[in-house]
């Protein structure tokens, strides 16, 4: 009788139910996320018209008069953070003080750059660093699950911005394999605008040189980014199969004689998976936030280098985007991970 | 039957091979979606905000709006001692209040329309009326058609600086009807901004095919300009930071880099690379504040004499590499005004350590405030103040550094309250009038504490050099002004870095220029 009383009312279905909540939760969040970065941004003790401003228009009153009225830097903390509300409720993300053009469109350009970055990186670390992780726990305690150990553990404590000179030195400089900085060859033109995602876009566009060009471009930057999550990714996913290979069921499927094919993939990786795909969920958005120096050293203009740039130009309307999009990438991922947990697990799906 | 391994592998393998396949097909090859016609590429480290001209006032922003528009008067190569007729030819009265300018024949904008007085007179009211960061440079002055052909700037007060100031691109000619047409206006209302950074709307050698802020620009050539056509048809001007700037050039990804510091200069000497260096338009400086309320040791004079003869100037030349000089004064050494090294503050230990013992200074520590985040021509004012701090406990006074980001610093700087300050200036014009900002009482004057009024010598000098009209009067004025300071004003002029820029081979010329920094249409 309890267990009927938690049930949601009828004509809700629980997933309907689950969904509200989650969106819910997401908006108090999302909100939160705005009065933290407005507060950590006017702690600063700097003024952003000095930062916006020349030497000689900063010293003019009435050019820092307008400015501060254009910029809503006159109006009290309070009405400023309930006037950036009200129009963020309105879709506006203001405008950036120092292009003056709108910060959704800035983020518009920035963003899907990072996000084909950071595809880009986890498609390499997940296919490397599970291939890995899965040999060493096959290879336990062999030299081969040593080696792999080893090699994971320089890729997590390899500073990025050092390994991302050495791979340009080396693999553009050097071998000439690879091209140089930038998202596109020079003498191209970036296919027409649909997801701003070059690769996307130039398949859209039916553009496969400049489908290739894209690729090749992303081949460098996202490898090098890939490599601190190989290194996670190898050393998590040889836990969790170690977890599992010693697990009743996997012990039974072998008792049963099933091909050592078999077992593996259809007991011992999907039972590994949940853990799994809670690291990929995390190292995703620490990829989408954590590419600025990789991004500087392959002028790879994306969300990480947007968002320095802001900072340290104390680019306020700029800061707050950034800090929303991070935080609904976040908050999007945990429930992306959250729903692949039921199609993986039906312990959880029954839940 | 293949193990469950080794099929991943082979699934990785394929997937790799194709990749490499699809991306190797792509290299280098030119399909639709490739530009034709001759092209060169320059990688430069951005500080860009728009590719409106009278919007711009940064070193990116010049470069861009350069290449796009043209300006009444102009300078001929890296020579900014003269201007020249741009767009229109100039006269001065005797006393140096009206110019009078009169537009040249056939001049059209790139949609072939004639470059005519009421662009010109909408342009520089433009950059007057937006109230932005280049309004300053027209701050004073009335402009005004007076016929079909010329128009007039009239200042209240002599301004010998006019025709140094015209050709900075910020003062470029855009066409009236089009930027009117989309949102224009010679007010703090115009909206043209937007349009301006989606198509260029000027007479200048190339036109703008596509702007982004944060990645690159790109220019084509502009077929209905009147002067010499530039070499390039294509110009990509891509935002890289140094690092990536070398290696670029050395693999012969990019054809020009801007922004290469003094080491990684030094490293690709030997490089199939060609190298530039000379001295750039910045003066890197220190300020002691002569506040009693801010500093009671940096405003004793006997301490400030301490400072200046304490400092081994060559050091910190040498410290930035060639190119670099040590200005004679605060006027550097490609102006007007500017005197030699010889005639400024020289290092003298033992000078220093008397004057030190006569200012009653106790071995108390002192701050120095410096931005730690911002390079000047790729040097980074960190080692500056390392070495300064070095040098000067030689003669027994003790600095501490006090970085800070320059969004935090600038602050303290502009209000007045640091002890010591290690800055740069950028001149906004050619013309040694834009330093009085370092005389008592004016811009930077008083974020030394130097009030109007404190030294009466200082200010009597700059009243001369202000009134001065002609070339040599002005150069000796000049001259006398910045000898006083060096005496007893409380700035230490330390350096001008190098202007470091590296093309390829297949370069064969750059049109180097303080004010713009590259002319991209001087590319040969």
């Amino acid at each position: 009788m309890k267990a009927e009383k938690r049930r949601a009312p009828a004509g809700i279905p629980p997933l309907a139910r689950y969904l509200a909540i989650r969106l819910g939760v997401t908006a108090l969040l999302m909100l939160g996320v705005t009065l933290v970065t407005f507060i950590l941004t006017n702690l600063v003790p700097a003024d952003p018209v000095q930062a916006a401003l020349g030497e000689q228009a900063a010293a003019n009153p009435e050019i820092v008069k307008q400015f501060r009225e254009n910029a809503g830097l006159d109006k009290p903390l309070p009405v400023q953070y309930f006037t950036y509300l009200g129009h963020l409720f309105q879709g506006d993300l203001g405008t950036s003080t120092q292009t003056r053009t709108s910060v959704a469109t800035e983020l518009g350009k920035a963003f899907p750059a990072t996000i084909e970055l950071a595809v880009g990186a986890i498609l390499i670390s997940a296919i490397i660093g599970i291939g890995l992780g899965l040999w060493a726990a096959l290879r336990q305690r062999t030299f081969v699950d040593q080696i792999i150990r080893v090699v994971s553990l320089i890729g997590l404590s390899v500073p990025a911005f050092w390994m991302a000179l050495l791979v340009y030195f080396i693999f553009f400089f050097q071998l000439k394999l690879f091209p140089g900085s930038g998202r596109l060859d020079p003498a191209a033109i970036a296919p027409p605008h649909v997801t701003g995602l070059y690769t996307v876009d130039s398949l859209l566009a039916g553009q496969w040189a400049t489908f290739g060009d894209a690729v090749y471009h992303l081949v460098l930057p996202a490898s090098v980014l890939a490599l601190y999550t190989i290194g996670l990714l190898t050393r998590f996913s040889r836990s969790a199969i170690l977890e599992v290979l010693d697990a009743d069921y996997v012990r039974g499927a072998r008792a049963k004689g099933l091909t050592g094919r078999t077992v593996v993939l259809k007991y011992v990786l999907r039972g590994a998976l949940v853990p799994i795909i809670t690291v990929l969920g995390i190292a995703f958005g620490s990829l989408l936030s954590g590419t600025v120096l990789v991004e500087k050293v392959y002028s790879w203009h994306g969300l990480g280098e947007y968002a320095f740039s802001s900072a340290t130009k104390l680019d306020l309307p700029a800061i707050m985007g950034v800090g929303l999009v991070v935080g609904i990438v976040y908050i999007g991922l945990n429930f992306i991970v959250d729903i692949a947990y039921g199609f993986i697990d039906p312990r959880v799906r029954a839940a | 039957m293949l193990s469950p391994l080794r099929r991943i592998v082979g699934i990785v393998g394929i997937a790799v091979v194709a990749t490499l396949g699809i991306t190797a097909c792509s290299a280098g090859s030119s399909d639709s979606s490739s530009s034709g016609g001759k092209s060169v590429v320059v990688d430069s480290s951005f500080d860009l905000k728009t590719a409106d001209p009278n919007r711009e006032y940064e070193t990116t922003g010049s470069i861009v709006a350069k290449a796009l528009y043209e300006t009444l008067l102009t300078f001929k190569g890296d020579d900014v001692t003269k201007p020249i007729d741009g767009l229109a030819s100039y006269e001065m009265n005797a006393d140096n209040t009206v110019m009078t300018l009169t537009m040249a024949d056939g001049h059209v904008f790139s949609d072939g329309s004639p470059v005519t007085v009421d662009d010109a007179v909408f342009s520089l009211q433009r950059v007057q009326g937006i109230k932005g960061n280049p309004s300053f440079l027209l701050e004073g002055i009335t402009v005004a058609k007076t016929s079909d052909t010329t128009l007039t700037l009239t200042s209240a007060t002599p301004n010998p600086a006019l025709p140094y100031i015209l050709p900075n691109p910020a003062l470029g000619v855009v066409n009236k009807k089009v930027v009117e047409e989309n949102g224009g206006t010679a007010t703090d209302a115009d909206g043209a901004e937007a349009y301006l950074n989606g198509a260029s709307a000027g007479s200048g050698p190339y036109m703008l095919e596509s702007f982004d802020v944060a990645s690159q620009v790109v220019f084509t050539k502009n077929p209905k300009y009147t002067g010499d056509a530039p070499a390039y048809d294509r110009v990509v001007l891509r935002n890289v930071q140094g690092p990536t700037q070398k290696l670029n050039i050395q693999a012969g990804e990019s054809q020009v880099a801007l922004d290469l510091n003094p080491d990684q200069v030094a490293e690709v000497g030997s490089s199939d690379v060609t190298v530039l260096s000379s001295p750039s338009r910045y003066m890197i400086f220190l300020l002691l504040n002569q506040d009693p309320s801010v500093s009671a040791i940096t405003s004793n004079p006997d301490f400030l004499k301490a400072v200046k003869a304490g400092i081994d100037y060559n050091k910190i030349v040498d410290l930035a590499g060639d190119g670099s000089v040590q200005p004679g004064g605060f006027i550097p050494s490609l102006f007007v005004g500017a005197i030699d090294a010889s005639d400024g503050n020289q290092h003298d230990a033992a000078a220093a350590k008397a004057a030190l013992a006569s200012s009653g200074y106790k071995g108390e520590d002192v701050t120095l405030n410096f931005p730690n985040d911002i390079t000047v021509q790729g040097l980074s004012l960190q080692s500056v103040a390392e070495s300064v701090q070095a040098q000067l406990k030689e003669v027994g006074i003790n600095i501490v550094l006090a970085p800070a980001p320059v969004a935090t610093e600038l602050d303290a700087y502009r209000g007045g309250k640091e002890t010591v300050g290690l800055w740069y200036w950028g001149p906004d014009f050619p013309d040694p009038s834009n330093y009085l900002a370092f005389t008592p009482g004016e811009l930077v004057g008083l974020r030394a504490g130097w009030a109007a009024g404190a030294d009466s010598t200082v200010t009597d000098l700059a009243n001369a050099a202000k009134a001065a009209v002609s070339t040599d009067e002005r150069q000796s004025a000049y001259a006398a002004l910045q000898k006083a300071q060096n005496a007893s004003g409380p700035f230490v002029p330390l350096l001008q870095p190098a202007q470091n820029v590296v093309t390829s081979k297949s370069i064969t010329a750059v049109s180097l220029n303080p004010v713009w920094t590259i002319d991209l249409a001087g590319i040969k």
